[in-house]
């Protein structure tokens, strides 16, 4: 079961005296099964829509669908994973994958699924290990696991790779994708990464800040899995970079013009003054 | 010749290094064993001296009894006896009693303190001002407040207990990722679950830190408490032994008191262990 995201009319301030929304009049329909990339300079506000996603935060005007349900609050039905992977340190690899089924009370019912999870994601051998044993790459292995052990329609990812060496993020990145494309699931992925989005993602929809807007969106019409020695995805790699550079260009431009307004009204003021 | 005797002092240094290397080499807990063996030692030793000093001087004389011959004697004839146990029992019944208090009473005070930063401004002054009043200090207002002895007491162990306890509970709450709320939340937890397998996993070892911290003062505070007006536990025993000049019982009284109060420190040792989730 999938479902699609219907973003609509969004803005959002943080408190009142800003004088632009993090969030201005954002509009997106996500569809069912789509792997969508969120990108943008920090503070576009794309780390907020997602934890709107989510329903840890309520938009000021708009709201979120997921199929069809308004959402309100957190549920295990969209599930995020985070930046660091939060593990509980109390508990062992395989206690940490299955809290979001003991939370439903359906653990005992599906101990088998915490199971092949764990093993599908390269921690046969770890399940009875304390999660502070483990390497940081492996941890945030843990936290794929617990997302997936409640069978979540949406996942939503903030930037849960940019803490990782190398050579972990590209291929977790590569199986996260193809784990999503397999069972169906929704995802949305928050990122800063140009490469990450290409590598992942169906949509990449870019984001502007200073107000957080929607500017664009570009598609990537690869195959999973993706090979990114491949000429195609250097091109839109760079297809993108140019893209993002050009909207930050004119964003720089806009902002001087502004400066220089400010500049010319001050000038004014001290003359007639 | 002379190489012979240039022999025999490097030899025994050989030995010497052999020896601290071969108990280098045993497993941490006999070190531990022989270790703390060796110490209780010295403090006998010492104790037999003082025994030996009391007795030699003819003002003192009287109460040579405190030396550790008579006194674990006393403690041997002692041991068979339903006094001895009554005795304990009730000084562990007031302490069990105020530590219950000051745990009801200081954990949720130290979830809200360590929670909330208004709380903890507020709080923290007035806190650590009555934390620094000695709890006997609370003894006449205690006797006017309880109609009985027995309340008195376990009053003055509760205002002993009850601000190690607030602090280390405050403590274990600040330290509390912010993250770990948020991924319970995102995975489904409601209130109580999250209390369960969140809050109080995470807090567990500092709360038991804080309880420890508190037996130690309340075993302390607790003797001379039972000074005053009960007729049982281990401080009246003392009182009463010196009434009767039975100084060996008085040594035996206060050599029980050593071994409870060690026993119920272990106790709180164990179960920071136990509850604790740092990796070593």
């Amino acid at each position: 079961m999938s479902s699609n995201i219907w973003i609509s009319d969004i803005t959002h301030y943080y408190n009142k005296k800003q004088t632009s929304p993090t969030l201005d009049d954002i509009n997106l329909t996500i569809p069912q099964g789509q792997l969508t990339a969120l990108i943008g300079r920090s503070g576009c506000g794309k780390s907020t829509l997602l934890q709107m996603i989510a329903g840890l935060l309520i938009p000021t005007e708009g709201a979120v669908r997921i199929s069809g349900h308004t959402v309100t609050k957190p549920s295990a039905k969209w599930n995020m994973m985070f930046q660091k992977p939060s593990l509980y340190p109390w508990m062992t690899v395989r206690e940490n994958a299955a809290l979001g089924l003991v939370f439903a009370g359906t653990y005992k019912q599906k101990k088998e699924r915490v199971e092949e999870l764990l093993d599908m994601v390269g921690l046969a051998d770890h399940k009875d290990k304390n999660v502070q044993q483990l390497s940081g790459g492996q941890q945030q292995r843990v936290a794929l696991a617990r997302s997936l052990a409640t069978e979540p329609d949406v996942l939503l990812l903030d930037e849960p790779f940019s803490a990782l060496d190398a050579f972990t993020r590209s291929a977790l990145q590569t199986e996260v994708a193809q784990i999503c494309h397999d069972y169906g699931i929704t995802m949305v992925l928050v990122t800063h990464d140009i490469e990450e989005a290409v590598a992942m993602a169906d949509n990449v929809v870019i984001m502007n800040h200073n107000p957080g807007r929607i500017v664009g969106s570009m598609e990537v019409p690869l195959a999973y899995p993706r090979d990114r020695g491949t000429e195609e995805f250097g091109e839109l790699k760079d297809y993108l970079f140019a893209e993002f550079e050009k909207i930050d260009q004119a964003k720089q431009a806009e902002l001087a013009a502004l400066e220089a307004q400010k500049d010319i009204q001050q000038t004014q003021q001290a003359l007639a003054s | 010749m002379s190489t012979a005797q240039a022999a025999a002092p490097a030899r025994s240094t050989d030995f010497v290094t052999q020896l601290s290397q071969g108990f280098k080499n045993l497993p941490m807990w006999a070190q531990t064993t022989v270790n703390s063996i060796f110490g209780m030692t010295i403090l006998l030793v010492l104790w037999w001296i003082g025994g030996v000093l009391i007795q030699s001087n003819p003002d003192t004389e009287a109460f040579a009894d405190f030396a550790p011959g008579p006194a674990l004697s006393a403690l041997w004839s002692l041991l068979g006896t339903e006094f001895l146990w009554d005795t304990i029992v009730s000084s562990l019944e007031r302490i069990l009693l105020g530590l219950f208090w000051g745990i009801v009473i200081g954990v949720p005070l130290g979830v809200l303190m360590g929670y909330f930063l208004a709380m903890r401004q507020l709080a923290n002054m007035p806190f650590q001002f009555l934390r620094m009043i000695s709890p006997l200090a609370w003894m006449p207002i205690a006797v006017l407040a309880f109609e009985t002895w027995d309340g008195a007491i376990v009053f003055l162990i509760v205002m002993a207990t009850v601000w190690p306890i607030v602090f280390g509970t405050a403590h274990g709450v600040q330290r509390i990722d912010p993250n770990w709320f948020r991924v319970a939340k995102n995975l489904g937890a409601d209130g109580y679950q999250m209390l369960r397998r969140v809050i109080m996993p995470a807090i567990a070892q500092d709360v038991f830190a804080g309880i420890r911290l508190a037996v130690g003062v309340a075993w302390v505070v607790l003797v001379p408490a039972e000074y005053l007006g009960v007729t049982s536990g281990l401080g009246y025993a003392i009182n009463d032994a010196r009434d009767t000049l039975a100084y060996d019982t008085l040594a035996a009284m206060v050599v029980v008191i050593g071994v409870i109060g060690y026993l119920l420190d272990a106790i709180a040792v164990f179960l920071i262990k136990r509850y604790s989730w740092h990796a070593e």
